[in-house]
């Protein structure tokens, strides 16, 4: 996964296949990379804007390119 | 969709395609490199690997290797490791003629390569008289040995006006080995350029090829095909051609072009070892004309949103123009045949 423009490409190896994630400035690639817990890489957020980066990794979860693992 | 990204350019390839040998121990009669001995200059194990590096800093995804035949390269397994180790995809086109169980086992260890075996026929004879003597039963051996590795694996064939009648054989093929089935576009590149005339695909091979690919899902064929894919297929991938937007060739001896096919001075991009890569990614000349490349003669055709006149490479070959539309497209192809001629997602919040 990386950064691009419009917000994060990522590349899946089992297709291979692409998204294109349109996330702007709601998740940036380090925040992914560093594999933070959601609410700790959101805290900073606007509660509008936490909700719609909360959505968006919800969806990227669904469809597999992220994994939800616990912390501990 | 995604179209409107990948034209407003990508920070870096998504995958590179990586020539990293000119040396061949076969003369297909259709290789788009000519490969056969070695470039006088390729990149020396030290320089390989720092292109790794930089391919890793820039965020790129996938490397392709080809050649020639990419194990003939005394380090290639080095160069694949390094690849590996920073998290780089990697697939193999190879002939198949170096691959031993040893050598299988080691790459199949690093669970991230994707093997491509080249069969041009579903019959002895058709490859061999392509290929040359005893590649159809090196090729089938080395197949083999990858079927029972978890090596996702496939065969590679190239259409051409010999083996178009052979491609549903070739097919069942595949599925009876366990592998999967890429076709490739023969395009008039290194010595096609010579072979062309006999082995292109007719008009009528190509709609018969695009019918049927139509009820093959399971059949790959990269971005070949896409100016002539079917209705049936056109959500499996991208509908441009990704040459200096998704991807890019890096030759032998580190220089740098749009694609594969088009490895001539005058699309020279740069070098890796006159400029760093990222560098010639976003600011060559080269790249910057193609990603601007508009085929104004194809753009009122009704199919032009699905294939954006096609593959700028055949019609470079065939016309000195990239401009001109693909000579071989769905419509043509029509045209032709009827004598009137004259996987990808985008999510958002």
């Amino acid at each position: 996964m990386r950064q691009e423009a419009f917000g994060l490409l990522f590349y899946d190896m089992r297709g291979p296949r692409l998204l294109f994630a349109r996330t702007g400035d709601l998740l940036d690639a380090g925040v992914i990379a560093r594999g933070l817990p959601v609410e700790q890489a959101l805290r900073a957020r606007d509660p509008a804007s936490r909700a719609a980066a909360g959505g968006l990794i919800r969806r990227l979860v669904d469809k597999g390119f992220l994994r939800e693992q616990p912390v501990c | 969709m995604s179209n409107r990204f990948v034209e407003a350019g990508l920070t870096a390839p998504v995958n590179v395609t990586w020539e990293v040998t000119l040396a061949c121990n076969l003369r297909c009669r259709h290789c788009l490199s000519a490969a056969g001995g070695p470039a006088p200059r390729e990149l020396t194990t030290r320089e390989a690997l720092g292109l790794v590096d930089e391919l890793h800093r820039m965020g790129v995804f996938q490397v392709n290797f080809g050649g020639g035949e990419p194990f003939l390269r005394p380090d290639f397994e080095e160069v694949l490791a390094a690849c590996h180790g920073r998290g780089i995809v990697t697939c193999i086109s190879t002939n198949g003629t170096l691959l031993d169980p040893a050598r299988v086992d080691r790459l199949a260890r690093s669970g991230m390569v994707a093997v491509q075996v080249s069969l041009d026929g579903a019959r002895r004879e058709t490859c061999d008289a392509i290929r040359g003597e005893g590649t159809y039963d090196r090729a089938l051996e080395a197949l083999g040995l990858l079927a029972q590795s978890p090596i996702p694996t496939s065969i590679n064939a190239v259409l051409t006006s010999a083996n178009a009648g052979e491609i549903p054989e070739l097919h069942d093929l595949a599925t009876s080995l366990g592998v999967s089935l890429r076709v490739s576009r023969f395009r008039p590149a290194g010595r096609g350029a010579a072979a062309w005339d006999e082995l292109r695909p007719h008009a009528s091979q190509l709609l018969e090829f695009s019918a049927w690919l139509a009820a093959r899902g399971d059949v790959r064929t990269g971005d070949s095909f896409f100016s002539l894919t079917p209705q049936e297929r056109m959500g499996l991938g991208l509908n441009l051609c990704g040459a200096a937007k998704l991807t890019c060739c890096i030759g032998p001896e580190g220089d740098v072009y749009p694609c594969a096919f088009l490895q001539m001075p005058e699309f020279r991009a740069g070098s890796v070892r006159e400029e760093p890569f990222a560098g010639i990614w976003a600011g060559s000349g080269v790249f910057r004309a193609l990603r601007g490349l508009r085929i104004r003669s194809c753009e009122s055709c009704h199919r032009f949103d699905r294939c954006h006149g096609g593959c700028p490479a055949v019609a470079y070959h065939m016309g000195r123009d990239l401009g001109r539309g693909d000579p071989e497209c769905l419509e043509r192809c029509v045209a032709a045949v009827t004598g009137a001629d004259g996987a990808l997602e985008e999510l958002g919040p």
